[in-house]
């Protein structure tokens, strides 16, 4: 966690967290300074090619591109990070849960992990599209199941990982508290391999999401998310190309933004390059 | 005299940089090795001396030899194309045993085979005729494998760490080489084990009349095994001596301090005088001598004087500013 | 004859495929050992002979399944909480990789302190930090920056400091695993020094853990000679190491420089 800043990194890299930054600002304010009201529909302005006016025109509807892309960054990138907080707490929790207690319940719940696994997340996602009528919440729901026992798996074997060194027995033969050592120990020396998969993640769920979206599951039509706009846009993908390639490309650099930066820290943080430095 | 005039391997101000960035990590050593003879290099963790080794004899690619000459069997390497050369004599003149048994041997093939394909390599045998066959089992026997002929049927795995090291060095023999460069052959040893796989070394090359390049961080094996010893301590080639006068005669303060740090049977509590500071590491370039802010006799102008340099062709050398130990 | 401090009866360990403690040891079987108050006691061997396991018993990192382990007289696994914790601070453990025995994301002074937090409640802030200073002074590391982490710290410094962290609690029994072998020549040198400071000093009793026989010549009252699990040979140290009675323990012995 202390020295990031210190690593050099090259123009991509850079390029990348600037990006990162301005699409997770927009995500949060984004929606609060559309010029046009994303939702707000202008028959007569259809399919308008990008212009002073609509920077980058209009869709099938006369809607502004732009002011959806805007706005549906709040919707497709903070669903994402719902997504991907949930799924962490969760699945940390269970995963050191089953590095320390072990024994029987250790192999329960990374049995139930590998069952869940199993089941495709498009499924899952259709299951809770018929259940709860098809939404963004339905597919948020179905990436939250299917998901976490990624997270579970991993922040297990961190655990089970951090357990066998010296340190940590050290603390025990000096009467450390559990809960001591998971916040002091185990934590803390997790950080770096969670935060590589967070932001290699982000692009995971964030794809699907749009992904869910686009074929009809997620997010409806109207709503400005990304991979919705895409779905809007496919009857006048010949014609009017910015209908589809202005939310297909955003899509396309946020996820390369956040794959970039999973890379980097990836690099960067690996403890076989920074051990005994 | 003779060793001295006809060396099989002579180093004169031999420098070692990184292949990137050229940073200088180890300069100026000079020092001859003779036919027959048994060489020891000493030095602390970070003094450089397996990187010189690896670079000098081509095994080491992040390294080039950056200045200086190199010497084998009377031929000069060419500065440009060092390690082309180098790489083209070992394995078959010079012979290289390496750390780790567990990890220098390949798991997925026979002892037999890997000796065969070694004798191929090196005297350009034909690795499925019984003339492979006898000399690689006449070898494992040499290197004390018990049942040499089963042996030579089996995989790695099956024998232990002081036993693949006798492979391994079967390996090596097997290629007859004139040199044998041994880099630090039993770290990953059991302690009982040893000083066993060392007398082998030492025995065999004794024997066959080869000369030895043994690296270690232990003064006290290469005192007792080894005829000459050269010692580095960051990057710089501090002193040279035989190493039975060791006890006897004045060394560089280093090389003393060093000896007088180590536990040894005959030693007391009150022996064991420890090095205050930390080893400075290679690669720093410093001006004068690198020990002299732990050395008990530093004058002022060790920091700035710069070492004295060896002539290859002297067997006793001691890098010391203020001629202690020369 | 003094009060004996650890008593080993009968003790043996078989081991399940999960270790907390990354060894190569096989089960220990039927090991008897005292460890004396003002001992020093050394337990030699090679890698796999149990030695390492033998000092996770001691310090109940391990448990041990067969055979009897008292403590001041008093056996172990009919310990309360209440003694439990108090076992913890009577008994430190230093272990043989000064790399790994630190936790990376703790500063040094957090490291030291996290004896104290543990143990002495009732100190203040301050009073903890007076004590974490005076501890690094102990093991020479005086004048040091101690808000960096481990990485900052070389090989030796990082053994100063885990020696610290064990010493805070001021433990009456201290055992050191192969606490010098990852060390460099000089620097062990440095570190036996600091340990032969810290027995006079402190009048500590300690179980030292060493496949190296002259450092054990140098330091140990008594040794036991371990070989696959068992203890093959025991006695006073110049007995033991000068004329050793066991065909192993003379081969350990001809295999020195």
């Amino acid at each position: 966690m202390g020295n990031l800043t210190s690593y050099p990194k090259g123009a991509l890299e850079w390029a990348a967290i600037f990006l990162a930054v301005a699409i997770l600002i927009m995500a949060l304010f984004g929606g609060w300074f559309t010029p046009y009201d994303p939702l707000q529909i202008d028959f007569r302005g259809k399919l308008q090619p990008p212009s002073g006016e609509h920077w980058l025109g209009t869709d099938g509807s006369g809607r502004d591109v732009l002011s959806r892309l805007m706005a549906g960054a709040q919707l497709t990138i903070l669903s994402t990070l719902v997504v991907i907080a949930v799924v962490l707490v969760i699945g940390c929790a269970i995963g050191i849960t089953s590095a320390f207690v072990g024994g029987w319940l250790d192999n329960l719940l990374m049995r139930l992990a590998d069952i869940w696994l199993g089941f495709p997340p498009l499924i899952l996602a259709l299951g809770f599209a018929a259940a709860l009528g098809s939404s963004l919440e339905a597919a948020i729901w179905a990436l939250i199941f299917s998901w976490w026992p990624n997270y579970a798996r991993l922040s297990r074997m961190i655990t089970n990982d951090i357990l066998s060194e010296p340190f940590v027995a050290g603390a025990t033969a000096l009467g450390v508290p559990t809960w001591r050592k998971v916040v002091f120990y185990v934590i803390p020396n997790a950080f770096d391999v969670l935060i590589i998969q967070v932001t290699l993640d982000i692009s995971a769920v964030m794809l699907a999401i749009s992904g869910l979206s686009f074929i009809g599951v997620g997010a409806q039509i109207p709503a400005p998310e990304w991979g919705a706009m895409i779905a809007g846009g496919r009857a006048h993908a010949g014609s009017a190309w910015w209908v589809v390639m202005v939310p297909g490309l955003a899509i396309f650099v946020t996820a390369l933004a956040f794959n970039i930066i999973g890379d980097m820290l990836r690099r960067e943080l690996d403890p076989t390059t920074r051990r005994r430095a | 005299m003779s060793v001295r005039d006809d060396p099989l391997l002579r180093l004169d101000r031999v420098s070692v940089a990184l292949r990137q960035g050229g940073r200088e990590m180890v300069s100026g050593v000079s020092l001859s090795v003779g036919r027959r003879e048994l060489f020891g290099i000493v030095g602390e963790s970070g003094s450089g001396k397996t990187l010189f080794t690896r670079t000098v004899f081509g095994l080491h690619d992040d390294a080039v030899v950056s200045g200086g000459e190199v010497t084998f069997d009377g031929r000069t390497m060419p500065a440009k194309s060092h390690h082309t050369e180098m790489k083209r004599l070992l394995g078959k003149r010079i012979g290289f045993i390496p750390q780790d048994p567990f990890s220098s041997l390949n798991p997925s093939m026979r002892v037999g085979a890997q000796i065969t394909e070694a004798l191929y390599l090196a005297r350009g045998l034909s690795p499925k005729s019984r003339e492979a066959r006898d000399a690689a089992i006449a070898v494992l026997a040499e290197v004390g494998i018990p049942e040499p002929d089963i042996a030579f049927r089996q995989f790695p795995d099956q024998f232990s760490g002081g036993m693949r090291q006798r492979i391994v060095i079967a390996i090596v023999l097997a290629q007859e080489p004139e040199l044998l460069i041994a880099d630090e052959p039993t770290t990953a040893l059991d302690a009982s084990t040893q000083r066993l796989i060392v007398d082998l070394i030492v025995e065999r090359s004794r024997t066959r009349g080869l000369s030895v390049i043994l690296i270690s961080h232990n003064l006290e094996l290469l005192r007792q095994s080894m005829d000459r010893i050269g010692v580095l301590y960051s990057g710089q080639f501090l002193n040279l001596f035989q190493a039975d006068q060791l006890a006897h005669q004045e060394v560089h303060p280093y090389t003393q301090a060093l000896f007088d740090c180590i536990p040894t049977k005959d030693k007391t509590l009150a022996d064991i005088r420890p090095i205050p500071g930390e080893p400075a590491g290679a690669g720093f370039g410093l001006a004068g001598c690198s020990f002299a802010d732990r050395c008990a006799f530093a004058k002022d102008r060790c920091c700035a004087t710069p070492l004295p340099i060896n002539d290859a062709g002297q067997a006793r050398f001691s890098a010391c500013i203020i001629g202690k130990g020369a | 004859m003094s009060e004996p401090m650890v008593t080993l009866e009968g003790v043996g360990k078989t081991f399940a495929s999960r270790a907390l403690v990354r060894t190569r040891s096989f089960a220990l079987s039927d090991v008897d050992m005292v460890v004396n108050k003002g001992e020093i006691v050394g337990i030699l061997g090679e890698s796999g002979s149990g030695k390492s396991t033998v000092a996770n018993i001691i310090t109940r990192l391990l448990k041990h399944d067969a055979g009897t382990y008292r403590f001041k007289g008093r056996d172990v696994t009919g310990y309360s909480k209440a003694e439990l914790m108090a076992f913890k601070s009577d008994v430190q453990i230093v272990f043989q990789d000064p790399y790994g025995s630190l936790n990376p994301r703790a500063t040094i002074r957090n490291i030291v302190r996290e004896s104290l937090i543990i143990h002495r409640p009732d100190l203040t802030r301050a009073q903890q930090d007076d004590r974490v200073s005076e501890l690094m002074f102990e093991v020479g590391l005086g004048g040091q920056d101690i808000d960096r982490y481990p990485h900052e710290f070389s090989g030796g410094q990082r053994q100063r400091i885990a020696i610290a962290r064990a010493m805070a609690v001021e433990p009456e029994l201290l055992v050191c695993d192969e606490p010098l072998s990852s060390l460099d020549v000089s620097i062990q040198a440095q570190v036996l020094e600091l340990f032969t400071r810290l027995i006079r000093d402190h009048d500590l009793t300690m179980v030292f853990i060493t496949h190296d026989l002259n450092v054990a010549r140098l330091l140990c009252d008594r040794v036991y000679v371990m070989f696959q699990g068992r203890v093959v040979e025991s006695g006073a140290a110049r007995e033991v190491l000068n004329n050793p009675q066991q065909e192993y323990t003379a081969s350990l012995l001809e295999a020195v420089y």
